[in-house]
């Protein structure tokens, strides 16, 4: 019986290949493990402490979920709040403006903890498939200053597989499997969950053991995405959240207000302020260099905010924000979590005297678009 | 003689001056609403939340009920509804209710206002980002039904509010700001 044999490739040709493959990996893996470096942040006149996430649950100490907690304290009595900044590491907005918090604000009642990379490992990496740079560049006051921009999910590195189906633990809400690495999908965590269940839960233990009056969790979102420009509040938190958004209509800053729905689990808004006692609040801005209609993703349309297809878009009546030739530059967006965060804190401090929570050292909306971020850096 | 001719129109410039000055600078002409006050929403956005602070800075008390349906209506004694306009998929996920069951639920409360003789006083404050598909279809269920009507200009910007509001003979006053549209709402009571 003949049978159809084909000559098997040759040992040298396989150690050739697999030697190809060695240096492939050799030469990617200095900036793939580089990535995991944190970016710099300079310690500013306000921060009184840096204690590490770990502090709050022992159970993420020494592995790539630890992170920096920034700690501003007046010394003087006031309540207190939580900033999350890097839930997403796509969202540049949401760390620049912690950071911009961390190295410039000075706390005049009350405490701030703010958390500038508050899912570390997905800082580590970027989406695949999507053609993002790694890092970019601000030319800040003391010199270029380099962040990384990283992927909306904790790193496969740190937590893989994902399942078929991501089931939230505490509410049995069906996600797809991709989700089981979202931060924001992950509240109020596990102590013996996955990687990221972990992480929120050690967010979630901050905020009790602190007793955080107001958490703000600060995102950003592609241009065609409904719920943009806005605050979205926990039922608890909307009195404090409208009279911030009147507030901030007085500076002309036009910011929605959404509900947090109650059956969409998982995410901050809905999760620390159904399990802790604060008021919980997540914000929103436009930042086209996530989004899927987007043209050539580089750090000019991360920094920029330009896009010609995001003009077209907005032609065609496709989005639910103001878009034009300026595009939706950094310094619009970090400054309307700034001003949303003083808004916020202002609106608190009114509600409830006794538990303060001011701070100074900031630049106003338009003083940011006038001086550019890297002043602040 | 010349003289005398001149003094009534000099009385008539002082009277005129004090009485410009005093004018409703809106489109409703005498106050029509009374109290008490009813607050809903028509789309189950959060816009009604920002309405409770304009109602509480104006002084205005009110009872509050999102999902208010045309059944309860006479229980609340209520003789003003004050509606915020506009929809959110977020709000109504929150609330459990489509479109379709917020806009019945619409209708009915509005025909039982009219059966009761409650006044309707519809605001839509969301500007251009509470418009749209979603919200447009609330905007067009609720203005006809409305007394008087209250729109934060950015959103009537195609005109919607202007023609809707025309066509059914309803007073309709635009301003600049959401916190600008306290002072109409509250010149609105008699």
């Amino acid at each position: 019986m003949e049978t159809d044999q084909k000559k098997l490739p040759g040992l040298p040709l396989s150690a050739g290949l697999l030697a190809l493959v060695v240096l492939v990996l050799v030469l990617v893996a200095p900036s793939d493990l580089a990535m995991r470096k944190h970016d710099f942040v300079r310690k500013g006149p306000g921060v009184t402490e840096v204690r590490m996430l770990s502090d709050w649950f022992p159970g993420i100490k020494g592995g790539r979920g630890d992170t920096e907690v920034y700690v501003l304290d007046s010394g003087k009595p006031g309540g207190s709040a939580l900033v999350l900044g890097g839930t997403h590491a796509n969202e540049p907005a949401g760390f620049l403006t912690a950071i911009v918090l961390v190295e410039n604000a000075r706390p005049e009642a009350g405490k701030l903890f703010v958390i500038p990379f508050a899912n570390a490992s997905a800082f580590t990496h970027t989406d695949y498939m999507e053609g993002e740079p790694r890092r970019f560049t601000i030319e800040g006051a003391s010199g270029a200053r380099t962040f990384r921009f990283g992927s909306r999910a904790t790193s496969p590195a740190d937590q893989w597989p994902d399942p078929d189906i991501y089931i939230h633990a505490s509410s049995g809400q069906k996600l797809s499997g991709s989700e089981t690495r979202n931060l924001n999908r992950a509240y109020p965590g596990r102590p013996d969950g996955t990687f990221t269940e972990k992480v929120a839960f050690a967010i979630t233990s901050l905020i009790k053991a602190e007793k955080v009056d107001v958490s703000v969790d600060l995102h950003e979102a592609s241009p065609e995405y409904p719920v943009i420009n806005a605050i979205v509040a926990h039922e608890r938190a909307m009195k404090v959240a409208s009279i911030a958004v009147l507030n901030l209509e007085f500076d002309g800053i036009t910011i929605g207000l959404e509900p947090s729905p109650q059956k969409l689990r998982g995410l901050s808004h809905r999760e620390l302020g159904d399990a802790t006692d604060t008021f919980a609040l997540l914000m929103e801005t436009a930042n086209p260099s996530q989004g899927r209609l987007r043209g050539v993703t580089d750090e000019a349309l991360i920094l920029k905010g330009r896009d010609p297809l995001y003009l077209k878009a907005k032609a065609l009546g496709r989005l639910f924000v103001p878009f034009d030739e300026k595009g939706s530059p950094v310094e619009a967006r970090v400054g309307r979590h700034l001003a949303g965060l003083a808004a916020i804190f202002s609106a608190y401090t009114e509600e409830k005297p006794d538990r303060a929570i001011l701070f100074s050292g900031l630049p106003s909306y338009d003083e940011l678009q006038a001086t550019g971020l890297g002043k602040l850096f | 003689m010349q003289q005398s001719r001149k003094l009534p129109l000099l009385l008539a410039l002082v009277l005129a001056i004090p009485a410009a000055l005093c004018a409703q600078p809106y489109k409703l002409a005498a106050p029509i609403a009374q109290k008490p006050v009813l607050l809903t929403s028509v789309g189950q956005s959060a816009d009604v939340e920002m309405l409770k602070v304009l109602l509480d800075r104006s002084k205005i008390e009110y009872k509050y009920d999102i999902q208010v349906k045309a059944g309860g209506l006479a229980a609340t004694g209520a003789k003003t509804i004050v509606v915020a306009i506009g929809g959110s998929s977020k709000g109504l996920g929150a609330a459990g209710i489509s479109p379709e069951a917020e806009l019945e639920r619409a209708k009915l409360l509005f025909a039982e206002a009219k059966k009761l003789g409650v006044k309707v006083i519809g605001l839509h404050i969301g500007g251009e980002a509470r418009r749209g598909e979603l919200s447009d279809r609330f905007v067009q269920a609720a203005v006809p039904a409305c007394d008087y009507v209250i729109v934060v200009a950015e959103g009537n910007n195609d005109g919607l509010f202007t023609k809707l509001c025309a066509a059914a003979k309803i007073p309709l006053d635009s301003v600049e700001k959401i916190t600008k549209a306290g002072d109409p709402l509250a010149k609105a009571f008699k």
